[in-house]
């Protein structure tokens, strides 16, 4: 078979992908997806979620040197609580974590899942072994949430998507406990590829222009949606002013592992690393396997300042 | 025929509705879910007015004697024109429910913008000039009430938002009244009951010796769409967090035509109750999002039904 040119898209797909597939798992499961990502010290480490054979889902640690061969560990790293406070909201799992460092500790925001919705966590590591969890920080139903890795104007700030809306919004918080000032970020695109829903991907990310975020976009089409991979620019001392949106996909599901899985013609981040300019990217395909993919950032940001005003 | 209204644990009064469009003094669609405030002897009821366009502002009617209101001329409150809270209002604002707490009237009202109902808190000494605070929420939320006073030196709040296609009461905190955290669901639907598919908080939340006693709306979906109705429980005074009891039945249904027609039939939804110092509780509530109404009862009549079993 002829080798297929992807050139369409800006993110390159790393050829050994997928990275992690559900025979990675030392344990029988359901599924594997949505890795969140930190670099410590030498060692790539992600924070994956896995549904368990009985539909719950946990979040469990993998490790790595190079950054795509990756060991996972038997036993969660952050599990639902079953009892308790937290319980009540934990019920089906927690699943979706996404890394930030900020002030000498790497923070990480997850989604709890129970018959009353879905709301966002925090839980806060020094070495991803540990974690102290901090409690819920959303109501119903909002998913998605990254934390600035920066205070903004001495505020800690977040990143989400409320259902209602199906748009990225902002929040603000001195304490990490109580938030407020919640602002509309950027919405779903009229006749784009990301027309019906936007939530965040990856934590914001630090340029010279601003904040680099890798969302990702919803076409819902008659055979059900189309999850792509889009990146914005939003200004640096006023992260609700969206000052950059490429109008194309950085990545679109092309690759069998993107099309075929557990939902499929589907490519979702969580997380990624900026190393010496290139934004080395941790992707689900399909929900049912971990991707990388590698991008220069200056081409991405480039990106989110040129094409087509609609 | 004598009706039968004995079915009701709360009283309509015979004079109902007390406000329908033709009381507004300006071009409107309906007017429903008004707020009561007493203020020694004067009453002041602050109104939703559906416009024509079919977006919400805020109007206000004065009375004596609790029933019989009259309407101001020119809307209170409207939809912000600029500044942060023009995308946000831009749909309209709905549904005020008001707390009086450290001397101020706290406003807590539902702005619908563009991504849809979102909480917002305003506030006023005099009913003249208002003074927004804050949208304390994401989209997807309203029904907010504010408590009356702080508990354990925090502000608190119930209100309604949506998880997995379910709207339940919640409780959140807040040391600012514009920062808010630690958000708990408190009363759930109730699977197999008159209210299974949505409950949200309706009015103020009352001090009792018993407890706080929170009048809330739920809502039974048919076949022929949504009956609202209102029910009644006792939250823990010192944490609200915590419900006591609540009553199995609701203690008002629509039955009369005035809440059996209008633009969303079969509604009885309240925005808030006045207890006054006889005892009697008047209860202020939209009758089929058309006309507002009184009913009333003995405040312990209520607080003996939730703690019956």
């Amino acid at each position: 078979m002829p080798r297929r040119s992807f050139k369409r898209d800006v993110v390159h797909r790393w050829e050994g992908n997928p990275a992690i597939t559900i025979d990675d798992v030392p344990f029988p499961c359901l599924d594997i997806r949505d890795a969140g990502v930190a670099k410590v010290g030498d060692k790539y480490i992600l924070l994956l979620t896995i549904e368990a054979l009985d539909g719950q889902t946990a979040i469990y640690r993998a490790e790595s040197e190079d950054g795509q061969r990756f060991e996972i560990a038997p036993s969660p790293a952050i599990e639902a609580s079953h009892h308790g406070e937290s319980g009540t909201y934990e019920s089906i799992g927690v699943e979706d974590a996404r890394i930030t460092f900020l002030d000498g500790a790497y923070y990480v925001i997850y989604t709890a899942n129970s018959p009353l919705g879905f709301r966002l966590a925090i839980a806060k590591t020094a070495d991803f072994k540990t974690f102290e969890r901090m409690g819920h920080i959303s109501q119903p139903d909002t998913k998605h949430g990254v934390l600035f890795p920066e205070r903004i104007d001495g505020r800690y700030a977040r990143l989400d998507r409320p259902r209602e809306g199906g748009a990225i919004w902002i929040s603000y918080s001195n304490d990490l406990k109580y938030w407020g000032n919640m602002h509309f970020v950027m919405g779903p695109r009229g006749g784009f590829w990301d027309n019906s829903r936007v939530g965040p991907g990856t934590p914001p990310m630090r340029v010279d222009e601003g904040w680099l975020i890798i969302y990702y976009g919803i076409r819902e089409t008659s055979a059900g949606p189309l999850f792509r991979l889009g990146a914005a620019v939003l200004d640096g001392e006023h992260p609700h002013e969206v000052i950059g949106r490429a109008d194309v996909p950085i990545l679109s599901p092309r690759e069998r592992y993107e099309r075929i899985g557990d939902l499929g013609n589907l490519v979702f981040t969580c997380g990624g690393v900026i190393e010496d300019g290139r934004l080395l990217l941790y992707y689900g395909g399909g929900d049912s396997c971990i991707c990388v993919g590698t991008a220069p950032v200056a081409q991405l940001v480039e990106r989110c300042f040129s094409g087509e005003e609609r | 025929m004598a009706r039968r209204r004995s079915r009701d644990i709360l009283h309509r009064w015979e004079g109902n509705p007390i406000l329908t469009g033709d009381d507004i003094p300006f071009p409107c669609n309906t007017v429903f879910n008004g707020a009561p405030v007493r203020i020694d002897d004067h009453y002041l009821l602050l109104l939703r007015v559906e416009g024509r366009e079919g977006y919400s502002v805020l109007a206000l009617a004065r009375s004596d004697d609790g029933l019989h209101f009259e309407v101001e001329p020119e809307p209170v409150m409207t939809p912000a024109k600029e500044g942060p809270f023009h995308s946000a209002e831009m749909h309209g604002v709905e549904d005020p429910r008001v707390a009086f707490l450290e001397d101020w009237y706290y406003i807590t009202y539902t702005a619908f913008g563009d991504c849809g109902p979102r909480i917002a808190l305003a506030r006023t000494k005099d009913f003249e000039d208002f003074e927004r605070i804050a949208i304390i929420s994401e989209p997807g939320n309203k029904d907010a009430v504010l408590f009356p006073r702080k508990i354990g030196g925090r502000y608190a709040r119930l209100d309604r938002p949506y998880g997995h296609g379910i709207g339940n009461i919640w409780i959140s905190w807040s040391k600012d009244l514009v920062h808010w955290g630690d958000s708990r669901v408190i009363l759930g639907v109730r699977h197999g009951f008159w209210d299974n598919d949505r409950v949200g908080a309706s009015a103020v939340p009352i001090e009792t010796e018993d407890g706080w006693l929170e009048l809330y709306h739920g809502v039974k979906m048919t076949s022929g769409g949504p009956i609202y109705r209102l029910g009644a429980a006792i939250l823990d005074r010192d944490d609200p967090a915590k419900v006591l009891c609540r009553a199995d039945i609701p203690i008002l249904t629509p039955r009369e035509e005035y809440e059996r027609i209008g633009d969303i039939p079969n509604v009885c939804f309240a925005s808030g109750a006045i207890l006054e110092p006889s005892g009697e509780i008047k209860v202020y509530y939209g009758a089929a999002d058309t006309s507002i109404c009184v009913a009333t009862a003995r405040l312990e009549t209520l607080i003996e039904r939730c703690k019956l079993r």
